[in-house]
């Protein structure tokens, strides 16, 4: 499996793209939606996005309806880790096509219920 | 009307640094002394919207290269240098922020950390200071608000 790890905070990406380490990914990075959407549309693999909303260039919510605009990106699993928690927030991000939501600040042990939830890691997998 | 308190900032604060630095409750309290704090670095984030404001995060440079160290999990002897630092430290402010700012009874913006040795002015008026101590060290949060019914600017 493969991920794209989206935020305009290296520290942040570090962090996430940790935790998918651990539970077995391969990862890339972007600092924005419109870097990362040039690596998809230059061939790029990915089989997950974690998508920061809150970035300059190309915010994450513009990303994902981007991404979900475009049919060869379709196979890609959206999951926006932000800080934007209130419930129309997520609303409107799962509207636009994000699969799932993870609030930031988040634990190891969230990421990994989020991604068993969405079927891309064996459910009891340690982290 | 009040929608922004001490203990609700403590709360948030109290989540943000127990699952992203510390993995645990208890190296973040309130501190007795109101002393400011020295050689301060401040990363803030800005609100806009119905009830537009500022979240600030202020702490010692030192204290902030530990918050970087422990949020990176590296050893007390790693080297921060100022782009980890001002990267690190806005996105605890952010992630500080952006809890506060779902507090508010109706939707806003969040505008990018900004990290400086002192806070801008702003025309919202500080609703909150809380000075806390983390591992001992100083680390205040403090709120500024426009807390009006339907005054976005």
């Amino acid at each position: 499996m493969r991920a794209l790890v989206i935020d305009d905070s290296r520290v942040m990406r570090r962090i996430v793209a940790g935790n998918l380490h651990s539970l077995g990914f391969q990862t890339l990075e972007a600092a924005d939606g419109q870097q990362a959407l040039d690596l998809l549309t230059a061939g790029e693999h990915a089989d997950l996005a974690c998508i920061d909303w809150n970035m300059p260039v190309m915010d994450g919510l513009t990303f994902v309806t981007k991404v979900r605009a475009n049919p060869d990106l379709r196979g890609i699993t959206l999951m926006m880790v932000t800080t934007e928690s209130e419930q129309s927030q997520i609303v409107r991000a799962l509207a636009a096509g994000a699969h799932e939501y993870l609030i930031k600040p988040f634990t190891p042990e969230a990421i990994r219920e989020k991604l068993e939830w969405l079927g891309l890691v064996p459910v009891g997998e340690n982290v | 009307m009040t929608v922004v308190d001490v203990e609700a900032v403590f709360e948030i604060a109290e989540a943000v640094f127990a699952a992203m630095i510390d993995g645990d409750h208890g190296l973040l309290v309130v501190r007795d002394d109101q002393a400011p704090v020295d050689d301060p670095v401040v990363a803030w984030v800005d609100i806009c919207g119905p009830y537009p404001g500022r979240t600030a995060v202020t702490t010692s440079t030192a204290t902030a290269s530990a918050l970087v160290r422990a949020l990176l999990d590296v050893g007390a002897d790693a080297g921060v240098t100022d782009d980890d630092r001002t990267d690190a430290f806005g996105e605890i402010a952010n992630v500080v922020g952006g809890n506060i700012k779902a507090l508010l009874p109706e939707q806003g913006s969040l505008g990018l950390p900004r990290v400086a040795t002192a806070v801008p002015p702003t025309v919202d008026p500080l609703v909150l200071t809380l000075r806390l101590a983390w591992r001992g060290e100083p680390l205040d949060i403090s709120v500024w608000l426009t807390q009006h019914e339907g005054g976005a600017r």
